[in-house]
């Protein structure tokens, strides 16, 4: 950020210094786009779900066991629970497969390998959810069904799958940077002491990108949870609490598959179309939390620890 | 000098074969499983070769210390070697017989014999991978290493099999609806005839919309941010905000699209637009920041030295060095957009929308709304029980897939060719 204004005294440059101006202004304005834009949501989404607060009641709304639009009950409890089953475990499929991978490619890979396979992943990333969703339906819902002898394949735990594959290239994207990012000479210390590649990865490498990891998994709790429309076409969406609670196999609803599921059909001004407006903005601050937590996080551990 | 121990050589072979085997079953063939023999054979066999390769084993890795075998050693192998002992025992004497439904904890699946016994060799393989590893490399920290190393590679290879079996499937399936009516026409009779010309155009004015409102906004902020706040206070802000918007799940953005724009503009272009452009702002904040920021100073103070204002600076010197990755942001924000259904599904996209208007042949009227290929492809996912359009389905999700994919490749081109040639 350089400070520079030409003195501009003798008003030869003063057209051009109202140009100047106008161009900041005009700019200026881009810059607070964003802002307007996550106030306007926040105001629209408030708004639109006030009535069904007042109506239901919020403790009602967030803790009711039920959600039954029909005979206008809506509880949030079956999607809360079916969200957090949802996103406990396809966090677990994402770390078991993203982390592993992304070690591979910052620290195993030769450089042909990461050349293709750097790319290839970035690319991935870029998939689009409802092809995700399309498979899933075809293929991975089948496969469920088939195999554990299931009243229908979709289930929980085909969204948890489905979920948790889907984000493995972002996933690993991110922690590959934080690992690269780790300066050579850590590794080489550690490595002139005479530990072992993998000694110093765990105790070198992982701690010092630790701050990365962490954001890029908070990160990701928010993508699986806002994810729609692969969640939508294999959870089953029946906001039902499962019985017992973690039965992963019995169908399921999340935030999400509830909003775009029902949405379509609920007549504009009701109490239902207000509710899913309620669902939308839980659904809202929940991911804000989250992504300003991870920002919180990873600067707070960079203070701690140093890390990259 | 290393000498070769051909027992845990041996038992690595065995367990290659059931790790495969066990997989093909578990995850291809549902039909009766005709290797149980050689399972039951493997896992006996590899019990034998990894306790008379651990009887024998006196000496660590580096052969100078004898082997000590401590409890927290002997522990995990003799459970292993308990392992491969049980599963052939339980198949044998029939609690494991292809008549089992187990299901327990009152979780709705059952759990019958194709799928336990595959599952309880593919676990038998990986424990024998495990200790044949620590018997060949000692239990040494380098034994540690291969062993953690393999699994990683493990990972490795399974990810690139799953995902690169995602594309395959639907090149492989998709190809068979391809040709150019396909392309060309527009659907019929619920998307079991006809094509998708109308989703396509859709898609594209779409887009287009979308950066024609992003690109702007989103590059002028990052060049205020970037070049002219000295407020840090507003720019903290604004930060936060980009951070927040890019988390916001596009069902959200559908909904505040469905309450903001739809009361005032209806379902139409215009609003699908609006709400595609707002969901790609933060990307291209980003991406260009990311660029702006590799700009290095001294060309900044060479051109104000030569007396440009600053706005001059930022037009002739900043803005053309930062090019290459500003593109590559809006290459991105093209292909998100044309990738996203949620954010448009109530508020710019009808099924049976018509081909758009277009005034002097090139001016789309915005009010009207729009066919694209994500919308079309779920409301055909909705008829697959229904109506014959599975093979229109496919044909749809490999065009929408080929459009993201080489979308982005354009963009990861882009970025590494300029990333090669020009160095500061």
């Amino acid at each position: 950020m350089i400070v520079m204004d030409p003195p501009d005294k003798r008003g030869l440059l003063r057209s051009r210094r109202y140009g100047e101006g106008f161009v900041e202004a005009l700019l200026f304005f881009a810059a607070i786009t964003s802002i307007l834009a996550m106030v306007l949501i926040f105001y629209f989404l408030t708004y639109e779900s006030f009535l069904a607060f007042r109506e239901v009641g919020v403790l009602e709304m967030l803790l009711g066991q039920k959600w039954h639009p029909p005979g206008d009950i809506y509880g949030m409890m079956p999607i809360i629970v079916g969200s957090v089953l949802i996103t406990t475990l396809a966090l677990f499929i994402n770390i078991l497969v993203g982390i592993p991978l992304a070690i591979y490619l910052s620290e195993l890979a030769g450089p042909w390998s990461r050349e293709f396979l750097k790319p290839a992943i970035e690319l991935l990333a870029g998939v689009p959810s409802i092809v995700y969703g399309f498979l899933g339906v075809l293929v991975l819902v089948v496969y469920l069904e088939r195999s554990f002898n299931m009243l229908t394949g979709r289930s929980i735990l085909a969204g948890a799958i489905l979920l948790g594959i889907m984000f493995i290239p972002a996933l690993t994207t991110i922690c590959e940077d934080a690992l690269r990012a780790v300066p050579k000479e850590f590794k080489e210390g550690s490595l002139a002491l005479g530990a072992t590649r993998w000694q110093t990865i765990r105790g070198v490498t992982l701690p010092a990108a630790s701050s990365g990891i962490i954001a890029a998994v908070i990160l990701n709790v928010g993508r699986i949870i806002g994810e729609t429309m692969a969640a939508l076409l294999v959870v089953g969406n029946v906001a039902r609490l499962p019985s017992p609670v973690f039965d992963a196999f019995d169908r399921g609803a999340i935030f999400t598959s509830v909003i775009a599921g029902e949405m379509g059909e609920v007549a504009h001004g009701s109490l239902h179309y207000h509710s899913l407006f309620a669902v939308g903005f839980v659904l809202l601050v929940i991911v804000t939390i989250l992504n300003i937590s991870a920002d919180q996080i990873r600067v707070a551990i960079r203070k701690k620890f140093g890390g990259y | 000098m290393k000498k070769i121990r051909p027992a845990p050589m041996a038992s690595i072979a065995i367990a290659l074969f059931l790790l495969i085997s066990s997989l093909y079953y578990l995850l291809v063939e549902a039909e009766e499983i005709t290797v149980v023999p050689f399972w039951i054979g493997g896992l006996l066999a590899s019990l034998l070769l990894i306790s008379a390769s651990a009887v024998t084993l006196n000496r660590e890795a580096d052969d100078r210390t004898r082997v000590s075998w401590t409890a927290e050693r002997l522990l995990p192998l003799a459970a292993d070697l308990a392992y491969f002992l049980a599963v052939p025992l339980l198949v044998s004497s029939g609690r494991v017989a292809p008549d089992l439904k187990f299901v327990f904890l009152g979780l709705s699946a059952v759990f019958t014999y194709d799928l336990v016994l595959p599952l309880l060799v593919l676990v038998g393989s990986i424990l024998v991978i495990k200790d044949s590893i620590n018997l060949l490399y000692g239990y040494t920290a380098r034994g540690r290493e291969v062993l953690v190393f393999s699994m990683v590679r493990l990972s490795a290879v399974f990810t690139l099999l799953l995902l690169g079996g995602i594309i395959s499937v639907i090149l492989y399936k998709g190809i068979g609806a391809m040709s150019w009516e396909f392309l060309t026409s527009p659907h019929l009779r619920l998307g079991q005839q006809g094509g998708i010309r109308t989703c396509i155009e859709g898609t594209f004015w779409l887009v287009m919309g979308a950066m024609l409102i992003s690109a702007p906004l989103g590059v002028g902020a990052a060049i205020y941010l970037n070049e002219y706040s000295k407020n840090s206070g507003l720019k903290r802000v604004v930060t936060i905000a980009v951070g927040c918007l890019n988390g916001v799940p596009s069902v959200v953005y559908g909904l505040f699209g469905l309450a903001f724009l739809v009361s005032t503009v209806g379902i139409s272009l215009l609003a699908g637009s609006i709400i595609l452009g707002l969901m790609n702002l933060p990307t291209i904040i980003l991406t260009s920041q990311e660029a702006l920021k590799s700009v290095p100073n001294s060309l900044r103070e060479g051109s104000v030295a030569l007396g440009a204002s600053r706005w001059q600076t930022v037009r002739k010197v900043v803005i053309p060095s930062a090019l290459p990755g500003v593109l590559t942001g809006m290459i991105i924000g093209v292909a998100r957009a044309a990738g996203e259904t949620a954010p448009i599904m109530w508020t710019a996209v009808t099924f049976s929308a018509t081909p758009i208007h277009l005034y002097y042949g090139f001016i789309p009227d915005v009010t009207q709304p729009v066919n694209n290929l994500c919308y079309h492809l779920l409301n055909l996912i909705y008829f697959l029980g229904a109506w014959d359009v599975e093979q229109n389905a496919w044909g749809t999700a490999l065009v929408l897939l080929a459009l993201v994919l080489s979308i982005n490749m354009v963009a990861i081109l882009v970025r590494n060719h300029y990333r090669k040639k020009v160095s500061w």
